[in-house]
């Protein structure tokens, strides 16, 4: 057990520091603001490419794929540093942290060559179509069709929660091509580029503002897709699902310890009801962080242990909302105040800034709802770590 | 940051839990709580293996493992108030094997002549009645007593293997050698990481024995466990054990390393111990249903010692209020 990183984990931290001391876009460049999460403006598409080209994108990846083979300890630091400066790598984070990684993971040479690649350099965004009306947390039950016909496979079927679709070029969509299968094991994942005929994609606004709009509904009629497209084997769609997903597991921690310890930050308890609250919320914090760095220690030894992962997430996503609950309690009638500024000003987080209590509440639902609800995370940990039976 | 034990911690863990699988069976445990059996066969264990000697500071993270293997074992001999609450305030007064603990308030000393006249009664002492040396804290210091010169009583608990007495030192007269030098505040930090290291592993068995229980328990037809409100439960359960296990774990990681978080460190881990023991008292019982609720059932040892460690030395919210002044006053 160590309170500290070994000398050569801080040597890499110290490198990316002052790369990014000396290349942070300044508040003049970065007017303009993302729309969605496949929607990046110019100045962040030349921040991605600079990120890219200096090997600091994703410092995980090999140079070509806009890293320097750095450890997962390495990786970690990377985004801390970040953090700190309150800027993001992409702009388009699905398209980075799970369509590329997929593609790198499972796609052909070819595939990463013309799309992962330009995907890494936001020459290009990507969405993923994975959830569906009636696919869910079930997503195995998925329905949406593809039948090859010649070189070419047809599709047809529905999307929805696709976020970004609508400001994304390409969708990484899974397919079910062997309707005959159990349901497991008929999957395939496709590049649908989104300008194809046939694709109509509908976005919707959510609960938060009728402007914040990234949800959207994603039709696809008769859509032909050239059989090069497919990602992985045919029917591997499964296989690919898990490790597509899991490629942000690791971390996913800790984008809710840094949620957490900026509501440290935020929430000024006024009484003591709220202090009592506010000590829960430093202790979910520390505590998120010693679990998540043990988690790190174990894939630094190239072991995942995904449902380990699940408790992670369980315990930062509710403590995040239990803590932005209290604040918006402890604020009072002003909590309903829209836009309400509780964060501190910061020209590369303009979000942050601008949410009331109340909407950092209701924000929180996203963390306990996506990527696999408390419900479905609550039934992995009780089946695959206490070992307890199927129902 | 790694936290995570390192393989001379693992083999220590795994060497620890072992020797009390064996010398501290629930039977051993049934006989003291039914027929009044010595632990003190078993102390004379735990001295023989070296236990008694982790007094270094820097043993910290050691010491913590066997405290926490001692919590699931419902540890009956006076190790965790020797250790931790004696040691540390009175460091290198005991010889290896001697018990200890401390009177944390109630006392007041007054200089005379030849030295000093120790007065005044505690009530809740910890071992008080079966130590053989007793750290007294007044305003003037701290004092190493021995045990004959006080009268301890032992009062009756809930917690039928855990001794709590009442201690009162009737103008008790001790040299100024007798001051240890030792700082009460330094010294509360391991009290407190003990207790919640205490708390954790009985909590580990409570959650363990559940466990069994919902995988063998079979009603309509199907175990219990395979039911989702069973299960959600269990997993609460664990959850606030992880939290609370690296919350202690770390709190001795910043005493070993005398970092300047120990305070606070010491404070979050007794909280979330008590936070932990809550959660799994509650489920632990329910999910037990009736067959939790008798005398037979060793669950009881394991959830008592837990909600008895939830109660010394200040409870969850009291650890709350010092976590959030604490805390505030070093970040905001």
């Amino acid at each position: 057990m160590q309170l500290t990183f070994d000398a050569d984990v801080e040597r890499f931290r110290a490198e990316f520091a002052a790369f990014l001391d000396a290349n942070l876009p300044s508040e003049a460049e970065t007017g303009e603001r993302a729309y969605s999460s496949a929607h990046v403006p110019e100045w962040a598409r030349r921040w991605q490419r600079l990120l890219f080209d200096s090997g600091w994108l994703l410092p995980g990846n090999p140079p070509e794929f806009g890293g320097r083979n750095a450890s997962i300890l390495e990786q970690y630091v990377h985004l801390e540093e970040l953090d700190r400066r309150r800027i993001y790598h992409s702009f388009n984070p699905q398209g980075l942290g799970i369509i590329a990684a997929s593609l790198l993971s499972f796609g052909s040479e070819e595939q990463k060559r013309r799309w992962a690649v330009p995907i890494l350099r936001v020459e290009i965004t990507a969405a993923l179509g994975m959830s569906e009306p009636g696919a869910g947390s079930d997503l195995a039950s998925l329905r949406t069709r593809a039948v090859l016909d010649g070189d070419h496979f047809v599709v047809n079927g529905q999307k929805i929660w696709t976020s970004g679709a609508h400001d994304a070029d390409v969708l990484l969509t899974f397919v079910r091509t062997d309707p005959d299968a159990p349901k497991h094991k008929g999957i395939s994942v496709l590049l649908i580029p989104t300008d194809t005929p046939g694709v109509t994609r509908r976005p919707f606004g959510s609960l938060i503002d009728r402007d914040d709009v990234d949800f959207n509904e994603v039709f696809f009629d008769d859509v032909r897709v050239p059989a090069e497209n497919l990602v992985g084997a045919l029917n591997n769609g499964w296989h690919v699902a898990n490790g597509s997903l899991g490629h942000e597991r690791t971390l996913l921690w800790l984008s809710f310890a840094l949620r957490l310890e900026e509501l440290a930050r935020d929430f000024r308890p006024v009484d003591a009801l709220d202090r009592d609250a506010y000590a829960r919320l430093v202790m979910d914090a520390q505590a998120l962080r010693l679990l998540g760095s043990a988690a790190l220690a174990r894939a630094a030894r190239g072991e995942q242990d995904v449902a380990a992962l699940s408790v992670l997430k369980l315990l930062g996503s509710e403590a995040v909302q239990k803590a932005s609950e209290q604040a918006m309690e402890s604020a009072g009638v002003a909590a309903l105040e829209h836009p309400g500024m509780t964060a501190p000003y910061a020209h590369l987080n303009l979000e942050a800034f601008s949410a009331g209590w109340f909407e950092r509440y209701a924000r929180s639902f996203a963390g306990t709802i996506a990527g696999g609800t408390s419900e479905i995370q609550r039934t992995i940990v009780a089946e695959r770590v206490l070992g307890l039976p199927r129902s | 940051m790694l936290f995570e034990f390192d393989s001379d911690q693992r083999l220590w863990q795994k060497t620890i839990h072992e020797v009390l699988v064996k010398e501290c069976p629930p039977a051993l445990i049934r006989g003291i709580a039914d027929e009044g059996a010595d632990p003190a066969p078993l102390w004379r264990v735990y001295a023989d293996l070296g236990w008694t000697e982790l007094t270094e500071p820097s043993e910290a993270v050691e010491l913590a493992i066997v405290l926490e293997e001692l919590g699931w074992a419902t540890d009956p001999t006076p190790y965790l108030a020797t250790m931790t609450w004696f040691t540390p305030l009175a460091p290198g007064v005991a010889d290896g094997g001697q018990t200890g603990s401390a009177v944390l308030d109630g006392v007041s000393a007054r200089r005379d002549r030849d030295g000093w006249v120790l007065s005044g009664v505690a009530r809740h002492v910890l071992d008080g009645d079966r130590a053989d040396r007793l750290a007294v804290v007044t305003d003037a210091g701290v004092f190493a007593v021995p045990a004959a010169d006080v009268r301890a009583t032992r009062v009756d608990v809930f917690d039928p293997t855990l001794h709590i007495a009442e201690v009162s030192l009737p103008g008790v007269r001790v040299g100024d050698d007798a001051r240890t030098g030792a700082d009460p505040r330094a010294a509360r930090d391991l009290a407190l990481t003990g207790l919640a290291l205490t708390i954790v592993g009985a909590c580990r068995r409570v959650l363990e024995l559940t466990l069994d229980h919902v995988r063998t328990r079979e009603q309509f037809g199907a175990p219990i466990g395979s039911f989702q409100a069973v299960k959600h439960k269990a997993v609460d359960m664990h959850v606030a054990l992880e939290r609370a296990r690296a919350l202690a774990y770390f709190a001795a990681l910043t005493i070993a390393a005398d970092d300047p978080r120990r305070r606070l460190a010491a404070s979050m881990a007794k909280a979330a111990a008590g936070e932990c023991q809550s959660v799994v008292f509650r489920n632990g019982l329910q999910l037990f249903g009736a067959m939790g609720f008798t005398w037979e059932n060793d669950l009881q040892f394991a959830l008592k010692r837990a909600v008895a460690g939830e109660l010394l030395l200040g409870g969850a919210a009291e650890h709350r209020a010092l976590i959030a002044e604490e805390y505030r006053a070093a970040h905001v």
